[in-house]
């Protein structure tokens, strides 16, 4: 831990009430607003409003269904992404007439957001959980392309030389050196693609009207201007994307633990 | 292989198999730089004996790694001829090791990874080859650091290291590339004693780079003093002393000052840059 942390009185239970001081004030500020706001105070529920919500969807299981689909969608969506987000970057670096082929359209279509092929994918497969998984990998697909690709074409020269000189086949110096030697980047790679599917998947249940995800269940509540529903919605989403995110860091932090700690 | 036999016959005191004779003869390296032609290396003649430590001296630039580089094959372009026990050298081979400067471990691999990375290519038992790795540790005094990554070890750790994964192979020839360069003086004369023990122990032929005179006369059985502009052995001093040397030894200061004179002569109106691509770049 840093010098500075610990200046302030360090550990982890100090980090954490820290970090959450500024949501807490937030919420305490909200909640005064939905109970004295005047004319605003319809565009704000109160904490106990909030809490009924929850378990109202609670106890209905619509809450617990909606989130397992969201994440059974995020995921799907999340591994295909990375998997042939993977395959092609480690192609584009590895091969160079896929690199000539390939690589100015996947700038290109990097350049369309992700909301643009909304239509043709519903066009094309519909507005069910295919599409959506489809947008989904999409979200995941573009950076784990990109990292995969850096990661690969960044290997030094002088590490490849000492395979050189020990005889190395191609394919022991791809899984020896190259591979490893990408890691980093590939993580970071994913870290992003995380993010992004996740975000997608509540974005794309916002706007595909079929199935039933969280994004659904927050359309409703708008739709039947029950903002206690919509805010505990945002509250499940920012939570879930939260820990997603501190274990994929994890994750990483440990397949890279052979990188000096930077301080 | 017949690097394992050779392994076999050989005690440590006294080398009994002879081989690792290497012969260049009129080695000649153009390299092709910015549409203008420059030549590193020309007319290098030397024969190195088997077993022997053969140290080179000379001013930075003047084709060192160059030389290195082309034994090991790691460059394969140059006219000229170098073969090894009277074999042609094509390609990189386990016969000939090389220890670049900067140690050039696998940040991502232990060093017990690191030392095995050598005999990927080696046909042997997992057991053969982990004896093989521990051995090796051992001999450059690392045992009890097997698990540790680079970025754990100190400069002169990660030296050892690299020494240990160049010799598992037991290499023929073993290339060293300013090892200790980059290394605190007091570190450099540890691993200097600890080098002599290992080449004593084990008979590889080893030439070695340094731009330490102190060094090259210290650890070699014989001294090339190369020349720049083009690259090429000045002459070759020999070191009549045996081994283990004492650093002390009179002669040792005699031919210092000897190589020194003839270094300083040669290039001090020069300094250490290299003509041709400072006249390159105008103003
Ligand atoms: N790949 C290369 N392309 C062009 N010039 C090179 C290359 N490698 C080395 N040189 C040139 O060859 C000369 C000798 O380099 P080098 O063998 O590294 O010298 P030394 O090891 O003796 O300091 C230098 O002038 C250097 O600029
Ligand atoms: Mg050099």
């Amino acid at each position: 831990m840093s010098a500075a942390l610990r200046r302030y009185g360090g550990g982890l239970p100090a980090r954490i009430a820290l970090g959450l001081l500024v949501p807490l004030a937030l919420i305490l500020l909200w909640d005064h607003q939905a109970r004295h706001g005047g004319e605003h105070a319809f565009a704000f529920v109160s904490a106990a409003q909030v809490a009924g919500a929850l378990r109202e969807l609670w106890q209905s299981g619509d809450l617990l269904t909606a989130y397992g689909n969201s994440l059974r969608n995020a995921f799907g969506g999340l591994f295909w992404g990375s998997v042939t987000g993977l395959a092609v970057g480690s192609a584009m670096a590895l091969l160079r007439p896929v690199d000539w082929v390939l690589t100015p359209l996947y700038h290109g279509l990097r350049q369309v957001p992700l909301l643009g092929w909304l239509p043709l994918i519903g066009l094309w497969f519909g507005s069910g959980d295919l599409s959506k998984v489809i947008v989904v990998s999409l979200s995941a697909f573009y950076p784990a392309v990109l990292y995969t690709y850096e990661g690969l074409k960044g290997v030094e020269a002088r590490m490849l030389e000492v395979g050189r000189l020990y005889r190395l086949t191609p394919w022991q110096t791809f899984w020896r050196i190259r591979w490893p030697s990408a890691l980093p980047s590939i993580f970071t790679g994913l870290l992003q693609s995380v993010a992004f599917a996740w975000i997608a998947t509540i974005g794309v249940e916002l706007l595909f009207p079929t199935g039933f995800g969280l994004g659904t269940v927050m359309q409703h509540g708008q739709l039947q201007a029950r903002l206690d529903i919509v805010v505990v919605c945002i509250a499940v989403v920012g939570l879930t994307g939260f820990a997603i995110n501190l274990l994929v860091a994890r994750l990483s932090r440990h397949a890279l633990r052979w990188r000096p700690v930077r301080t | 292989m017949n690097i394992d036999s050779r392994a076999a016959v050989r005690t440590p005191e006294q080398p009994a198999l002879r081989s690792g004779a290497l012969q260049l003869k009129e080695v000649r390296k153009r390299f092709l730089f910015d549409q203008r032609e420059l030549t590193v290396l020309t007319g290098l003649n030397l024969d190195v004996r088997p077993g022997e430590f053969l140290s080179i001296v000379g001013p930075s630039g003047c084709g060192k790694s160059t030389l290195l580089r082309l034994i090991a094959s790691l460059d394969d372009d140059y006219e000229g001829h170098i073969a090894l026990d009277g074999r042609r050298v094509a390609g990189t081979s386990l016969e000939r090791g090389l220890v670049f400067q900067d140690h050039r471990l696998f940040p991502w691999m232990t060093l017990e990874q690191n030392v095995a990375f050598a005999l990927i290519r080696r046909d042997m038992s997992a057991a053969a080859r982990d004896r093989l790795v521990r051995e090796h540790i051992a001999l450059v005094g690392l045992s009890g650091f097997e698990q540790a990554y680079p970025h754990q070890l100190s400069g002169g750790m990660s030296q050892r290291a690299a020494i240990a994964r160049a010799l598992v192979n037991e290499p023929k020839v073993l290339l060293l590339d300013e090892p200790f360069g980059a290394l605190d003086a007091l570190t450099r004369v540890h691993l200097q004693t600890e080098l002599q023990r290992i080449w004593m122990s084990q008979g590889s032929t080893m030439i070695m780079i340094t731009h330490d005179v102190d060094e090259a006369l210290y650890l070699g059985d014989r001294v090339a003093v190369m020349q720049a502009h083009p690259g090429r052995i000045a002459h070759i001093v020999d070191v009549d002393l045996p081994h283990p040397r004492d650093r002390a030894a009179p002669l040792l200061h005699r031919l210092k000052d000897d190589i020194l004179a003839e270094l300083t002569a040669t290039d001090a109106p020069r300094g250490e840059a290299v003509v041709p691509l400072t006249r390159r770049r105008p103003g």
